[in-house]
């Protein structure tokens, strides 16, 4: 086990390779991991992952913008890339599968693509059907894969009238599955009336989410840990 | 803020053309802060080396403006763009044309490429967009192909329609590309070299220069 002081060293190139969306930084911290013996899981969470909710907070504060958290992002996957292949198979007490994709009619993923990310960071069994996805292939993939969460993400109001059929076909067919919806003209009392069980802000604020979604699969997991 | 001393800097280090547009009104709301582009340019045919030297270029240019404390976003050139990254999703809301009209650099010809007045379509672009309040040149508003349809003329897939670009319509389609890509795809097939560069070579100004050597 690497000693403290390295291990410290190395969260730490890990996060702040992210946070200054510097994709050598965050290859080199990864391989560094890898060499001292750290948990490559603790590695993702304590480093790729705090960079990247220090970035949420960023883009909140409008210290960040759309370039910046697309750069980080690629500065976490090029970590991840190096990292994921040693991970342990996190168990967060959650069977953890995810049919993910934006809605017919709609081309805009960025923010599909953040949550689709933290997701895989998660260790989320994740099923991306990619943009503009007709409306019975959610039903068809969430009854193929049998996954437990199912993502709706729309960016326009004319193709998030979509969603109330797709939430409505896949109860009908599958009353377990939760279903949660996000992006800019979505919001809690749309997803409350549709009968979605979860909610994520907006198409700006997808990130956000999807950090306190991690988060909060952190916390389970420590607190898992802690018993 | 005076942008001679980034020109005159890129220059020095091997860039043929740095022009500064403002290019507020051609960006999307993902980036309507960056709104100078700083467009590079090299004389050169685009190939490996042409990339590295673009790319060392736009390094240069964010690392001189990142130090003054300012935004930027490097467009890289169209060929090294590396698909599998959630960055590069964003460089398709921006072109170099742009980037390359707005700084004054040249105009979009019938052949529908760049167009400089000294080295015609034979320049190889990228660009920076930034925050940084640089004083921005004068943008070339109308193409200035005149009555020439030399390119009209020799593309052989009769791709080239012979409109005028124009800054006030810059989505007009001056080129039917389905039927360039039809040729290009029959090109590689044959040969395995695409492109057949008739619009660049026969362009007189592109041929700036060129006429003499060739002998006529």
């Amino acid at each position: 086990m690497a000693d403290e002081a390295r291990k410290k060293e190395i969260l730490e190139k890990l996060r702040n390779g992210v946070i200054q969306y510097d994709e050598d930084a965050c290859r080199e911290g990864a391989n560094e991991a890898l060499e001292a013996g750290l948990d490559a899981n603790e590695a993702i969470f304590d480093g790729l992952v705090s960079g990247m909710e220090e970035v949420g907070r960023l883009f909140e504060a409008q210290e960040y913008f759309v370039p910046e958290i697309l750069m980080c992002a690629d500065a976490l996957y090029a970590g991840l890339d190096i990292l994921k292949p040693h991970c342990k198979q996190m168990d967060l007490g959650l069977k953890g599968s995810v049919v993910i994709g934006t809605v017919e009619g709609d081309v805009h993923d960025i923010g599909k693509n953040l949550v689709k990310m933290m997701f895989d960071v998660a260790g989320f069994n994740v099923y991306d059907l990619g943009r503009d996805v007709p409306l019975d292939k959610f039903v068809d993939e969430q009854l193929k894969t049998d996954s437990d969460l199912v993502c709706l993400s729309a960016m326009m109001t004319t193709s998030m009238v979509g969603m109330p059929t797709v939430i409505e076909k896949i109860k009908a067919k599958n009353p377990n599955c939760m279903i949660m919806i996000g992006g800019a003209p979505t919001s809690k009392d749309l997803a409350d009336k549709w009968g979605a069980d979860g909610y994520a802000e907006d198409a700006s604020n997808a990130l956000k989410e999807a950090i306190k979604m991690v988060a909060f699969l952190k916390k389970l997991r420590d607190e898992k840990a802690a018993k | 803020m005076n942008a001679d001393p980034l020109k005159q800097y890129l220059k020095s280090e091997g860039a043929t053309l740095v022009g500064v547009g403002d290019v507020t009104e051609a960006l999307s709301k993902e980036i309507i802060h960056l709104n100078r582009g700083i467009a590079i340019a090299l004389n050169r045919n685009l190939n490996r080396e042409t990339i590295r030297l673009l790319a060392r270029l736009q390094g240069l240019s964010v690392a001189w403006l990142s130090a003054r404390g300012y935004r930027n976003l490097s467009i890289p050139p169209d060929s090294d763009r590396q698909k599998d990254k959630l960055i590069t999703r964003l460089y398709k809301l921006f072109c170099h044309k742009t980037a390359a009209t707005c700084s004054g650099l040249g105009w979009v010809g019938k052949n529908g490429l760049l167009i400089n007045r000294q080295y015609g379509s034979r320049l190889s672009w990228a660009t920076v967009l930034t925050n940084a309040p640089l004083d921005a040149d004068e943008p070339v508003r109308e193409s200035e192909c005149g009555d020439c349809v030399l390119c009209v003329m020799h593309c052989p897939s009769g791709a080239v329609k012979g409109d005028h670009w124009s800054i006030s319509n810059p989505r007009r389609k001056l080129v039917a590309y389905d039927k360039c890509a039809a040729l290009k795809s029959r090109r590689q097939t044959l040969d395995g070299k695409p492109n057949c560069g008739f619009c660049v070579t026969v362009c007189p100004y592109s041929r700036n220069g060129k006429r003499e050597k060739a002998g006529k």
